[in-house]
């Protein structure tokens, strides 16, 4: 076999490998978007946040989510996940300079960002609106941290030591993360971590339940109460909405 | 016209140590992503803020080469000038590798390598940017072959359909490479001028590069190469190349500057730090304005030594716009609270710094010891550089 | 260069068979493993099965030797996609089938099948279990 006639047959070898390779892509085309039958149908979970209930120096729900979900802490800023975190701001613009702590969370978008952009479609929106990472799938290109506008997603770039609740799953590392709603509690019918902790305290700055459900807490506040999303205006639809922002 | 093409003898000492050095590189890349795989990737610069780093500015600077070695190579192929056929097939090989580079360069980025070769082929994700791009740039892998293969098959008509068809997708995967960047909410990232940018800075420093590598190629084998050839490919083609480059930057910048919603992100990007210092000196000044300057005035242009002094002064220039591409839009931070400022957190939430690590560099040195390695191979065992390149009488 | 030359080239011969060479050495390994453990003892790979009263697993016992990935992959899918908890999960193996040493990690060893679940998800670890068992 001359050069002339391998570089013939490697070449069509070439192109019929990714041929194969690509047939796949085609047929993946379409599938894996949340099924229809799912029992989440029809539910819309969203949180209000109280800024007003809420004690500047409290870190509950902080702790309560940190120990619930297994979330990685190195004490070391650049690699610490956060899947909840306080904010202090200050107005720059009264007189007064008005102090405020923000929790700033997944804001768990009707349009996510990280949603549209992960290659893999580890990030999704499950039926009941919450984004959810499938850490099985995650190949760990970290677009989804890249394409969220409120810096709330995170990184495993070691892996965590610590693993204080043994029944739920902690992550390798190389995935990236993010709040969930607690999705396995409220697939069990309880509330998320942070808010059971925040009414342990006898703090009520921490609502939780269905906006789509008309009686319930949330909506009722959304509804009569002057509610504010972070940077509305972006388009995302964020479903955390603030009291006294 | 009959051009001889021919293997190189590759048995000097200065090939064996220029190959020893290569591949002592990418044993050192490889051995790095294998450290960050088993241990993590927090043995790169990269942080939670700053999710993406050196790696991701190599691999699109990478992709970014590959389309001026195309376009030097089209030169034959479309256009059918046959004093470029000498160097048609070494741009092919080239571009080829580049493109396998920046491939490399963003599977050593993964958090789980393992991961990168089922999942996208199980759970393809259509609306993703960089779901679509591999797909872009292994398609362009594929007709770069079947162009090279045309090339050296010496085949008229498949050159000129290979010829064609590369350089139109090579405007797709450089559309796609910035739409990478484009197509996400951040304030410094999202500007529809970012892939025309990307293509007009792909194409000076491809054409730059090739420049380079060709008298590289020609002095270190001792084949003759008429400067006039260099020389044309420096003076209109480089020149027209960099003052497209400046003209989209100037555009894109002011349009961050005029407008007041994005004033503080345009400012932060001019005057806000390292990167400002980068992209006035290192992409700006020396990168574009001067490199141009010496090819427009008739003595430096013509005088083939300046010529390669200012294809190296682009191709890094072009370098250090990669970079700037990437992070500067990554350490500014996204204002979430307008008329605010945040005074405590427990992220880093302000503006952050990035500093390469040490292991990144490995990395970067390693997909550079790769495709080197690859280049002299291909030099030794292929017919890719012509015995001699002169420039013909037009018929 | 045509084959017939390329067969009496002395240097290609010798870098053609040192490459066959080294890329028969794992075959040849575990051929010459398989021949020398014949005799010595061999544990059945199939050995930890829980205790009497827990004899009843989700499925039975063929099935879940043989395809328990299967199911474990689709219960994931479920569980994570659309929600749908039901009463199997992967932490409720370990109530049954105690060691993980001996109840995955020897099959997964023979077939040389990477075992990635347990990093994140709890189940005891091998040693403390076989000290706990007096083994």
């Amino acid at each position: 076999m001359d050069r002339r006639e391998f570089l013939k047959k490697g070449g069509a070898a070439l192109a019929g490998t990714s041929g194969a390779l690509g047939l796949p892509l085609l047929t993946s085309c379409g599938v894996n978007t949340a099924s229809e039958d799912s029992p989440l149908a029809g539910r819309k979970w969203g949180m209000v946040i109280d800024l007003n209930e809420c004690q500047s120096d409290c870190t509950a729900c902080l702790d309560a989510c940190r120990h619930e979900n297994n979330v990685a802490f190195h004490n070391d800023k650049r690699w610490d996940i956060h899947w909840i975190r306080k904010v202090n701001i200050r107005s720059k613009e009264s007189e007064d300079h008005t102090e405020k702590s923000v929790l700033l969370l997944c804001n768990h978008c009707e349009n996510p960002p990280c949603a549209q952009v992960c290659p893999v479609q580890a990030t999704y929106k499950r039926a009941d609106g919450i984004v959810v990472v499938d850490h099985h799938r995650c190949i760990g290109c970290r677009y989804c941290m890249i394409a969220c506008p409120y810096n709330a997603r995170f990184f495993n770039y070691k892996e965590n030591e610590e693993w204080p609740n043994t029944d739920f799953p902690k992550r390798s590392h190389g995935v990236a993360e993010s709040c969930n709603f607690c999705a396995h509690l409220l697939d069990q019918g309880k509330r998320p971590a942070c808010v059971e902790a925040c009414e342990a305290i006898g703090v009520r700055a921490l609502h939780f339940g269905d906006l789509n459900d008309p009686e319930s807490d949330v909506s009722e506040i959304v509804a009569s109460a002057p509610v504010k999303r972070i940077r509305d205006d972006w388009g995302t639809e964020p479903k955390v909405y603030y009291l006294g922002l | 016209m009959q051009v001889e093409f021919s293997k190189i003898e590759g048995r000097s000492l200065p090939f064996y140590l220029a190959g020893a050095a290569l591949a002592a590189l990418a044993i050192a890349g490889i051995y790095s992503t294998y450290l960050m795989s088993v241990h993590g990737l927090y043995l790169s610069g990269m942080t939670n803020r700053v999710p993406w780093g050196l790696q991701i500015s190599m691999a699109i600077f990478y992709i970014g080469l590959s389309a001026g070695s195309l376009v030097v190579s089209g030169l034959y192929g479309i256009f059918g000038k046959l004093e470029y056929k000498p160097f048609a097939r070494i741009a092919a090989y080239l571009a080829m590798l580049f493109l396998i580079a920046g491939l490399l360069s963003i599977l050593t980025d993964q958090g789980r390598v393992d991961r990168v070769f089922v999942k996208p082929f199980t759970y393809l994700n259509v609306t993703s940017m960089f779901s679509i791009n591999p797909s872009l740039y292994s398609g362009h892998v594929l007709i770069c072959i079947i162009y090279l293969w045309a090339l050296f098959r010496e085949k008229g008509t498949l050159t000129k359909i290979a010829s064609f068809t590369v350089c139109l997708w090579a405007i797709g995967t450089h559309t796609g490479t910035g739409a990478i960047f484009a197509f996400v909410p951040r304030e410094l990232y999202n500007s529809a001028l970012l892939p025309p940018s990307f293509v007009a800075a792909a194409l000076s420093s491809g054409a730059a590069l090739m420049i380079l590598v060709k008298v590289a190629v020609f002095r270190g084998t001792g084949r003759p190469l008429d400067d006039k050839l260099v020389i044309w490919l420096g003076r209109p083609l480089l020149a027209v190349f960099l003052v497209c480059t400046l003209y989209v930057l100037l555009i894109e910048n002011a349009h961050r500057f005029y407008l007041a919603e994005s004033r503080e992100a345009g400012t932060f990007f001019l005057f806000g730090g390292f990167h400002s210092v980068l992209f006035w000196f290192g992409l700006i000044i020396f990168g574009c304005i001067i490199p141009a300057i010496l090819l427009f005035v008739r003595r430096t242009g013509t005088s083939v030594p300046w010529v390669v002094f200012s294809s190296a002064l682009v191709v890094v220039g072009v370098l250090f716009e990669r970079f700037l591409i990437v992070i500067p839009g990554l350490i500014h931070p996204p204002e979430l609270f307008p008329g605010w400022e945040v005074t405590g957190t427990v992220l880093w939430e302000g503006i952050v710094e990035y500093s390469i690590s040490f292991y990144e560099v490995l990395q970067a040195l390693g997909v550079l010891g790769i495709i080197g390695f690859a280049f002299l191979m291909g030099l030794k065992f292929l017919p890719l550089a012509p015995t001699e390149a002169r420039q013909i009488a037009p018929a | 260069m045509k084959l017939s030359t390329a067969l009496r080239n002395k240097k290609l011969g010798v870098v053609v068979t040192i490459l066959i060479v080294v890329m028969l050495l794992p075959f040849g390994s575990s051929a010459a493993r398989f021949v020398l453990a014949r005799d010595a003892e061999v544990p059945d790979v199939f050995l930890e099965m829980p205790l009497d009263y827990f004899n009843r697993c989700v499925e039975d016992t063929d099935y879940m030797r043989f395809r328990h990935m299967d199911l474990l992959k689709r219960l994931r899918e479920e569980f994570i996609r659309d929600g749908k908890r039901g009463n199997v999960s992967l932490t409720k193996c370990r109530d049954c089938h105690t060691s993980r040493e001996r109840f995955c990690n020897r099959c997964h060893e023979e077939a040389s099948v990477i075992l990635d679940c347990f990093g994140c998800h709890y189940y005891p670890e091998p040693d403390s279990v076989s000290q706990q068992l007096g083994t």
